[in-house]
Formats: C-alpha cells, structure tokens, sequence
C-alpha cells in the first residue's frame, strides 16, 4: 500500500507541476506587442506575458502553459516584462508640453 | 482502503488530465483594440510610419534591441553587431533626416517642396539599396552568436516589424485618426482631409510591391532559422523599396494635409517631423 501511494502521489506531483501542460492557442500576441517586448527564454522557447498567461512559439502555432511554471511565475515577480519605448516624434513633444 | 485508492487514482486521473496536451480556443482582444490600448505599440506605429531607411535590415536592427538576452559573454558581441548593422544604415537614416527637414520646412511654409521631396527620396533609395550588401556580415556574425532558440525569437520579432510596417504604411494604418488627436482637428477638417487624403492616395498602394518585400522578409527569415546560413545567398532585396514606398507614402500625406491645416496646425506638425529628423537610434526601456 506504502508503494502504491508513493507511486500515485508522484504521479500527482508530476503532473500537477507540470507546467509543461500546454494549449493551443488560436491567436497569438498582436506583433505590436511582440515587436516592442523582450521575451524570457524557457524550456527552448521564447516566451512571452500577454493576456494573463505566458506563451510561445512553436511549429508555427501559439502554445500557452495551463499551470503558469514556477520558473516563469518566479522571473515575473521578480521584474516587469521589458517594453521597449520609441519615444520621439509627436509623443516626445506632448510629454514636453 | 478501497476508498483511499479509489481517491487517489481520481487525483492522478485529474492531474493527468490536465497535462494533456489540448486544442482549446483562448479568448483575446482583437489586435486592433489592443494596439489601441498599449502606448509602446503606439510609439511603434508612429515610428514605422516615419522610419524607412533600412529595410528588412532596419527590423534585424530593432529585432535586437527587444531579443531579451541576458548572456553576459553574449551581449558584447550582440552590441557589435548591433553597431555594424547601425553603421551599414547610416548613410541612408542622413537621407531620411533630410527628408524629414524638407517635409517639416515645406509644412511649416504651407507648401510641400514636392520635388524636392521626391529628389530626396531617390537617394534615399541608392542609400537603402547598398545597405544589403553592407549588412552581410554583421549578420553572418549575429547567426554564428545566436542558439537556434534564439534564433527563431529574432525571426518571429523580424516578421512582427514587417507586420506592423506593412500595416501602418500599406494598408490603412490609421494615421488620420492619429493625426486629428494630435493636432486636436475638427470634424470639418477630418472630413476634408479623408476626402483629399483618398483621393490623392488613390492607386498610391497598388504600386507598391509588396510581395517582393515579403519575399525577402520570408527569404531571410528561413535562411537565419536554419543552422548555416549566408546573408549574401538570401535571395532579393527589398530595402529600397520599403524606404522608398515608405517615404514617398509618407511625403504624400504630408503634401495632401499640409494645405487644410491651420497655421498653429502646421507649426505643431512641423515640430513633430523635426523631432524625427533629431531621432536617436538610442534604446529606451520601460
């Protein structure tokens, strides 16, 4: 009984910090976004935080993670996305106004 | 303990199930409403509409600034190309400040120096051309520094800036709505210039080859994914086009508002052309 335990509750804990459990999503960040942000590389993928959830590339298709994993929970309490600003033009000049 | 397994064996079952890999649909704004909403892809907007001078090579360029890579031994090299690819541009960005001063002075004046807008535009053309070639091997190096994973980033943010150039510059690209919001524009004047800004534009697109820039976007972007690569085998060159459709898209907007605008109008868009003839390459973050 110990073993059959032992064995299911790794499976539980397997799977339930799987974050690798992912879903396919029909569409992606808008490439506004992808063009101005910096991405955190995880697993072989470049990932990205939109819309509440972290996703990625993959065979040409967006991928999400159903369970965020912890590595990318960690990295996005420790710092904000990185955005890049193109300031100048009309919206440097109303800043000054 | 028939009842323990049996919770058990729900428990795994449960957990099992949810790393399944599924196709379920994820509900999302429209890009448009999320553009709308996010000042970074604004300022992105506005900087494709007024930035043309280096083509495909120009989005390698700003690809790099966002690729989010924090290798130490990498970034040093990564900085260098980054400024060999800005050396490369450099030549036609002069031209394109000088585009932008002959714009901003044409509407400060009332009147668009059209050809001398147009004159501008042909260097501009020569200058972009050449950037190709010049860029072959910073880009030979950025291939060699990056892993495949990184790698396929940078294509994805390639593809993402031609997405958005070709938005903002071919299709509609929404600049009249920015331009009544800037210069606080009435309704009567957002009527007339809809109405000049059609009829002018007319045609205006269908001369602009966009398959041949996204042939080239698409060329480069399936050789730089691939392990070997040469920049001088991807095949076509689509840079001057994308400055040139770019900048001449861009002086006829100008040329077509400039004449409804008040003189206050004018100097304020003056001012806004000028500030992109001053625009530093500079990265700025968050």
């Amino acid at each position: 009984m110990t073993r059959i335990l032992a064995t299911l509750l790794a499976v539980v804990s397997l799977a339930s910090g799987a974050a690798q459990a992912q879903i396919e999503i029909n569409v992606g960040p808008p490439s506004g976004f992808i063009a101005t942000t910096s991405p955190v590389y995880f697993e072989g993928h470049a990932a990205y935080w939109y819309g509440d959830r972290w996703q990625y590339r993959e065979g040409g298709r967006w991928h999400g993670y159903r369970e965020e994993p912890a590595y990318l929970r960690e990295y996005r309490g420790r710092r904000a996305p990185e955005r890049r600003s193109y300031e100048g033009g009309h919206r440097a000049i109303a800043r000054r106004r | 303990m028939r009842s323990n397994l049996a919770l058990l064996t729900l428990i795994a079952g449960s957990a099992l199930n949810a790393c399944a890999t599924q196709t379920a649909a994820v509900g999302e704004s429209s890009p448009s409403a999320s553009q709308a909403a996010d000042p970074a892809i604004g300022e992105l907007n506005e900087h494709h509409r007024h930035h043309h001078h280096g083509g495909v090579t120009q989005f390698v360029s700003m690809a790099l600034e966002t690729l989010g890579l924090d290798d130490a031994a990498k970034r040093p090299q990564l900085d260098q190309v980054q400024r060999d690819l800005r050396a490369c541009m450099l030549p036609a960005r002069d031209v394109e400040r000088d585009l932008l001063r002959v714009l901003a002075d044409g509407v400060a004046a009332a009147t668009v120096d059209a050809p001398r807008a147009d004159a501008t535009i042909a260097r501009l053309n020569v200058a972009a051309l050449a950037v190709n070639d010049c860029s072959a091997d910073a880009l030979n190096h950025l291939h060699a520094i990056l892993s495949p994973t990184e790698r396929a980033a940078l294509v994805d943010k390639v593809q993402a800036h031609w997405d958005v150039w070709r938005q903002v510059n071919h299709e509609d690209g929404g600049r009249l709505t920015d331009l009544a919001d800037e210069l606080a524009l009435t309704p009567t004047q957002v009527e007339q210039l809809s109405g000049a800004l059609h009829a002018a534009m007319s045609g205006f697109g269908e001369r602009f080859d966009a398959k041949k820039a996204e042939a080239h976007v698409q060329a480069f972007s399936a050789a730089f994914a691939d392990d070997s690569f040469d920049a001088r085998t991807v095949l076509g060159n689509a840079n001057g086009l994308l400055a040139t459709h770019g900048s001449a898209r861009m002086a006829l907007f100008y040329e077509t508002v400039t004449p409804l605008l008040t003189q206050e109008q004018r100097g304020v868009l003056a001012e806004h052309l000028r500030e992109h003839a001053s625009h530093s390459p500079a990265v700025s973050f968050n």
